[in-house]
């Protein structure tokens, strides 16, 4: 009887953030809203102008639009990390962020995937990337990271949505039965008819233990591959063979902070104290520790190479980068990264969650700048010193940058309305 | 009937409705409208290729017009003329601007009585000259012609026309004029003139302040002259001067000079040098007469140490044949007239005049006046005496120094009639304005030096109702019933022709669109009595620093090119400042003010100031402050009133830090090449690259694999090639806000790279077409891929735009069109047919000229043999005034690029990366 009044009360607890919304979550969807339509518009001038009005030139021909792009699939990334991975490794403490995470990898994955359509030059055939059946008998050219990325993310995107309805389907079939009216029938629709019966089960968590062991090697295959769009090509702090690891390890870090930016304000306004412990918070803490020291270490390897190496180019490529033009920019991605997630050693801090959320988004805005340094150095100062150049972003770029975490969050917020954002059913388990 | 008969019927009936629509008579005519049809069939597609002769500057260089469709697309070098035999200059690439500026005169103007300027036809304008002409005749008023330096028939004409209507001729005008230079050779040899200088001759040059690769006489013909002497083992070439020069850059050895020593050199150099020979010595009251010049004053005065300047006396004693050249800045100072006159005597002690300083061969600067004339003009204004004023083809309201104050008093001339081709703000200051044809438009021929006739034949129909300036001079003669009534000009340069040629000279003129006449030696007397007079004060006090010297311009010559922008895109050759306005200054004295790039500062002298960005110039001596002349056409420069010249030199001036700084565009990220050996030094070239592991199979190549090689002996950095890409590819003018950003468009690019001591290595960079071009694999749509022979193409439309490409390129070559570049009409009338207009968000770069490749075979397969060598000029390659590019296949053992691929002197840049460029670069020595 006990256990039936827990269930009960989970439900009714988690479900009280499907409830009518309020002012300021209205007001907070319209911000995100018009920060997306505002891109959308500054998405449609650069379209009708041409690239000039973004800040790219010569020698620097990838900018802010790349940066994003990095930055999105890395945030993407730990979705997967905390559903598929510590799913495999029965790692408790996943069933408090797994939903949410698992929503963040589909919505950041759907923003990363605009940037390389905002950055084409000639979007509007854009479809040339794509290997299709057509009469000029051309396929992509598959020695090309750029085609690659296309698999890789498209790959990547599918898995990860399947994984994510498979995950909610319980769950929505708890919905379903606590509505009423159109909601019901649309929950109804999206439940696809689980009724809870024991075959059911039995065939989903096959179902959902499968995807996962599928879910998990993308971890490292999608950064991997975007890593390659850089490591492939000859540029100095570009062409390196620790990239891959690098960028999984960045891609970990900067997620983890994004489901810690994430699940704080939830676990407040939603009142899921009772579910969330701070013990699953430190838990992710740790996570976010490692990944720092992994990433740290990576920082050191890079200027070890250039040092050791005795490559002039690479050599004044990576002093170019502590001192020159974005130094400052340099030295603040340092701070954010390497220093600041030092301190989560001590166990106090690691398990204040208001100190937490401030390293978070001091490490998403490291991860950002991190992106931003190895994009747009590597450009500005390459092999020919008459072909050296300093890039600054339009406002055309930040519009569209700040447009992209808008649609980001606007994207989770109507996902906090429309599904509930623990899963109510492994919970349950739980109880 | 059957269905199959239906059918047939059905397609021939809507054939023949739709044929007629095919054809529209009317716009068919206008397509080739041949002034002169041609003797072979003229095809749609087919270029023709005409003579003419470039007008952009004095020096009167051949050119070869290529038309296609009744337009001028190209402008090239005419091969085998004697001014430029085939390279031609980035102004001279430019000229078709010229002919198509938006700007353009369209039919002639009048200013009415509010100022406003309203069309009038060409009968009633004609008139009004003429009957303004009459009426100041009445009033006893003179009627003046001024025009730029005119030679051959328009020359004779001019006089005939002035003598006639009892026009004054005023000398003609030129900012760059020589005149200390003529007046000095008047003195010493009565030959008042500039010699042609025979630099392939000798094998010491010393040039001494004559910026001959920019603007000095005839800069192309000098740089073809030198790069043939640069082959010869011995030759030495030695170049003094105080600021910083291209010519500088480029010589064996660059000495700095204190500002004005020019004379003290040359006069230690003249005593020196006579004692040194028995034989031929000047005679001893002239030499009494120069100062005295002890080896430690001539060191303190110059700035030179006394090795050297032993060394260089000794040099110029040991050569065979010396050759001395003045000019430029050395002769536009206070002490200009001096050094002509030293430099005469030291060319005529070491016998050099009559034979590598040829008066017989003059460069035909006997018309032209000096400043003295204009202001001459401006007192005759004053005092109200001009009546009309008939200005030809000359812009002497931008060009006459400031001082002169030419434009105020200019309107006082009764009637200001202007022979002009664009409409800009010199312009509106006419009364009547008289648009004048292009030479491209126009019949008629030039005598850029003695015994050397240029033709200039229309290539296309004149593109509004404009006439050339012996047109309408021929007109009002006829006007006036001074001349045969309906004989066109054409008809009466026929006539010219036919008496001064004979009937072969004629026909090899009209073929040849040139012709070389054997002339006649001038007997030059040395006249050294009439020069000690002029000497006594050579010794002057030493002027005071910091020095500001306002140098000639490669780009805009003395600023009459700079209304064409495609020499605004192009950059500077010494600071790669591309658009606006600067001072150099050297990194020594900036570092004193600790001014960096792009920092404005304000240079004073007297009540005169000028605000100006900075820019370092590495090799600049310390003391010295450069700006380019045409830049600063306000600045107050005193005339020397001995010679008429432009002193281009301001002493003493201040400057002042104003903190801040301003966009200018410097195209150039670096002025040093950072070790990197684009351009190898000695620690370069005893490197060899690493063996390089292939995981990809090498590209197979047939018949043709080409290839390029460019000799940086000959590279002078002068930026010819740079102009000719623009115009052969259609590379768009984007202007300054794009230069600002990085987002320059050319293809073709001349790094300048100065070492720790400010010397210049000029290397072009162009795309390398790699065998393994790193752009090439990270396309992912293969718009960049390798073709058959060897070209790294890219195809417009298949790029996307990802731009992955550039950021792989090591070269950095690839350019990509961030907007839909526009072209103001009617400048879309010069674009080359024969390839694409980019499209906005597409990558483009330098193609190897493909085009011209595609047409060699063509023409190879219509005659069923393979291309030749040399049969494919590059637009670079063609216009190089000194013939560094050399173009060809290399699978073919025998051609050119073979050769200089196989030199011991041939590297590739960066080969260590592995691309294996297509383009051999020779290193100097």
């Amino acid at each position: 009887m006990d256990q039936l009044a827990a269930r009960e009360k989970l439900e009714q607890d988690v479900l009280k953030g499907l409830r009518r919304p309020g002012k300021w979550y209205l007001l907070g969807l319209a911000f995100c809203t018009l920060l997306f339509v505002n891109a959308l518009v500054l998405w449609g001038y650069q379209a009708s102008q041409g690239l000039g009005v973004a800040g790219i030139m010569h020698p620097v021909g990838w900018g802010v639009y790349i940066a994003n792009f990095v930055f999105w699939v890395g945030i993407a990334h730990s979705g997967t990390l905390i559903s598929a991975v510590l799913y495999l490794f029965r790692a408790r403490f996943r069933t408090s962020f797994n939903r949410t995470a698992e929503a963040m990898t589909i919505f950041a994955l759907m923003v990363a995937g605009m940037f390389p359509l905002i950055h084409l030059g000639r979007v509007e055939i854009f479809y040339y990337l794509l290997p299709y059946p057509n009469q000029r008998n051309l396929w992509p050219n598959f020695r090309s990271p750029l085609v690659w990325d296309v698999f890789a993310i498209t790959t990547y995107l599918i898995v990860s949505l399947v994984f994510f309805y498979v995950g909610t389907l319980p769950d929505l079939a708890i919905v379903r039965r606590r509505m009423t009216g159109v909601r019901a029938r649309i929950y109804s629709f999206f439940s696809l008819g689980w009724t809870g019966s024991l075959g059911q089960w039995k065939q989903y968590s096959r179902l959902y233990l499968l995807l996962a062991a599928f879910a998990t090697p993308l971890v490292a295959s999608v950064h991997s591959i975007v890593s390659w769009d850089f490591a492939v090509s000859i540029l100095p702090g570009w062409h390196t063979t620790i990239f891959a690891p690098y960028f999984v390890a960045g891609a970990i870090f900067s997620g983890t902070a994004m489901v810690i930016i994430l699940m704080v304000p939830l676990r407040r306004t939603l009142q899921l104290q009772p579910y969330i412990s701070i013990d699953h918070f430190e838990a992710i803490a740790k996570i976010l520790l490692f990944t720092s020291l992994i990433i740290s270490y990576a920082y050191l390897v890079e200027y070890g190479l250039a040092f050791y190496g005795h490559n002039q180019v690479e050599m004044e490529l990576f002093r170019y980068r502590a001192l020159g033009h974005y130094s400052v920019l340099f030295w603040l991605m340092i701070i954010c990264n390497s220093l600041v997630p030092l301190t989560l050693f001590i166990k106090r801090l690691r398990r204040n969650l208001a100190y937490l959320f401030v390293v978070a988004l001091l490490v998403n805005l490291g991860m950002w700048i991190e992106r931003f340094i190895l994009i747009v150095t590597s450009l500005a100062r390459d092999f020919d010193p008459y072909a050296w150049g300093t890039y600054t972003p339009s406002w055309v770029e930040i519009g569209i940058t700040f447009g992209s975490f808008g649609l980001f969050f606007m994207l989770i917020l109507l996902f906090v309305k429309t599904v509930p954002v623990l899963s109510m059913s492994e919970l349950k388990e739980r109880l | 009937m059957e269905r199959r008969e239906f059918l047939q019927l059905l397609g021939i009936f809507s054939g023949a409705a739709i044929l007629p629509g095919c054809g529209d008579d009317r716009s068919a005519s206008k397509l080739v409208s041949y002034l002169v049809p041609p003797d072979e069939g003229v095809l749609p597609g087919e270029a023709r290729y005409l003579p003419s002769t470039c007008c952009e500057c004095p020096a009167g260089c051949g050119l070869t017009v290529r038309v296609r469709e009744d337009r001028a697309v190209k402008l090239e070098g005419r091969p085998g003329h004697p001014v430029n035999d085939g390279g031609l200059c980035m102004r001279g690439q430019a000229a078709l601007w010229r002919l198509y500026h938006p700007e353009r005169l369209r039919h002639p103007l009048r200013r009415d009585a509010d100022g406003q300027f309203q069309p009038v036809s060409w009968d009633e304008a004609l008139t009004l000259v003429v009957e303004g002409l009459r009426q100041a005749r009445q009033q006893g008023r003179a009627n003046l012609l001024l025009s730029g330096r005119t030679t051959g028939t328009l020359a004779e004409l001019q006089q005939h026309f002035c003598q006639q209507l009892e026009v004054e001729q005023l000398p003609q005008f030129e900012p760059f004029s020589h005149a200390a230079l003529r007046q000095a050779y008047g003195i010493l040899f009565a030959q008042p003139e500039v010699p042609h200088y025979r630099i392939d001759q000798s094998d010491l040059l010393l040039s001494l302040g004559a910026d001959l690769f920019e603007t000095f006489v005839s800069p192309v013909n000098y740089a073809r002259q030198l790069s043939r002497a640069i082959k010869q083992d011995d030759f030495q070439w030695i170049h003094a001067e105080p600021h910083y020069s291209l010519t500088g850059a480029n010589a064996g050895e660059r000495l700095i000079l204190l500002p004005g020593s020019e004379a003290a050199l040359l006069c230690f150099l003249l005593v020196r040098l006579d004692a040194a020979d028995e034989r031929n010595r000047l005679p001893m009251q002239l030499m009494a007469a120069l100062p005295a010049s002890s080896l430690e004053e001539t060191a303190r005065l110059t700035g030179l140490p006394k090795r050297r300047l032993e060394q260089l006396a000794k040099q110029l004693r040991l050569a065979e044949r010396p050759l001395l050249i003045v000019g430029g800045i050395a002769t536009s100072q206070p002490q200009g007239l001096q050094v002509a006159l030293l430099a005469g005597l030291l060319q005529q002690r070491l016998g050099m005049v009559g034979n590598r300083v040829d008066f017989s061969q003059a460069e035909a600067y006997a018309s032209v006046g000096s400043l003295h004339d204009l202001e001459r003009l401006t007192e005759r204004l004053e005092q109200d005496q001009v009546g009309v004023l008939l200005v030809s083809a000359t812009d002497p309201l931008v060009q006459a120094p400031a001082a002169l104050d030419l434009k105020q008093k200019f309107q006082r001339a009764g009637l200001r009639v202007g022979l002009c081709d664009l409409f800009n703000e010199s312009a509106q200051q006419f009364d009547l304005l008289l648009p004048l044809s292009h030479p491209l438009e126009s019949w008629g021929d030039a005598v850029p030096r003695r015994g050397v006739f240029s033709l200039l034949k229309p290539a296309i129909a004149p593109l509004y109702d404009s006439r050339s300036a012996g047109e309408i001079l021929l007109e009002i003669l006829q006007r006036v019933g001074q001349q045969v009534q309906n004989q066109s000009y054409q008809e009466y340069l026929f006539n010219t022709w036919q008496q001064r040629f004979d009937q072969q000279q004629l026909q090899q003129f009209s073929e040849q669109g040139f012709l070389s006449l054997p002339v006649s030696a001038v007997p030059h007397q040395f006249r050294p009595e009439a020069v000690s007079s002029q000497l006594a004060t050579t010794q002057a006090a030493t002027a005071t620093a910091p020095h500001l010297i306002l140098t000639p311009s490669i780009r805009s010559f003395d600023g009459r090119s700079s209304c064409l922008p495609l020499l605004s895109e192009l950059p500077d050759p010494l600071s790669t400042v591309s658009y606006g306005r600067w001072l150099s200054m050297a990194p020594t004295a900036a570092r004193k003010l600790q001014l960096r790039d792009r920092d404005l500062v304000r240079i004073s002298s007297g009540d005169w100031s000028a605000e100006l960005p900075v820019r370092l110039q590495p090799g600049l001596a310390a003391t010295v402050l450069m700006v380019q002349g045409d830049l600063l056409s306000e600045a107050p420069l005193p005339t020397d009133a001995r010679s008429g010249e432009l002193i281009r030199r301001l002493d003493g001036v201040r400057l002042t830090k104003l903190g801040g700084a301003v966009a200018l565009a410097i195209l150039s990220g670096s002025s040093s090449q950072q070790g990197r050996g684009l351009i190898p030094d000695p620690v370069h070239t005893q490197e060899q690259p690493l063996e390089q592991t292939r995981f990809y199979r090498a590209h197979p190549h047939k018949d043709y694999r080409w290839a390029m090689a460019i000799d940086l002996e000959l590279c002078i950095g002068c930026g010819a090639c740079a102009a000719a890409c623009y115009v052969e590819n259609n590379v768009p003018v984007v202007g300054q806000q794009d230069h600002l950003q990085g987002r320059e468009m050319s293809w073709l690019r001349l790094a300048p790279f100065y070492d720790d001591a400010g010397r210049a290595s000029f290397i072009p960079m162009l795309c390398q077409h790699c065998h393994n071009a790193p752009c090439e694999p990270v396309c992912p749509v293969y718009a960049a891929y390798h073709n058959a022979e060897g070209l790294n193409v890219q195809v417009y439309q298949r790029c996307v735009g990802t731009r992955y490409c550039s950021n792989n390129c090591p070269y950095k070559v690839r350019r990509f069109n961030w907007w839909q570049h526009q072209r103001q009409a009617p400048l879309e009338q010069m674009l080359n047919p024969d390839l694409s207009v980019r499209d906005r968000g597409v990558m483009e770069k330098c193609t190897f000229c493909v085009q011209r490749i595609r047409q060699a075979r063509d023409r190879a397969q219509d005659e069923q043999r393979p291309i030749r060598d040399g049969e494919v000029l590059t637009a670079c390659g063609q216009s190089c005034p000194t013939g560094a590019i050399v173009f060809g296949n290399l699978l073919d053992e025998s051609s050119a690029v073979y050769r200089l691929a196989h030199s011991h002197r041939a590297y590739r840049v960066f080969a260590d990366l592995g691309t294996e460029p297509s383009i051999y670069y020779l290193r100097k020595g």
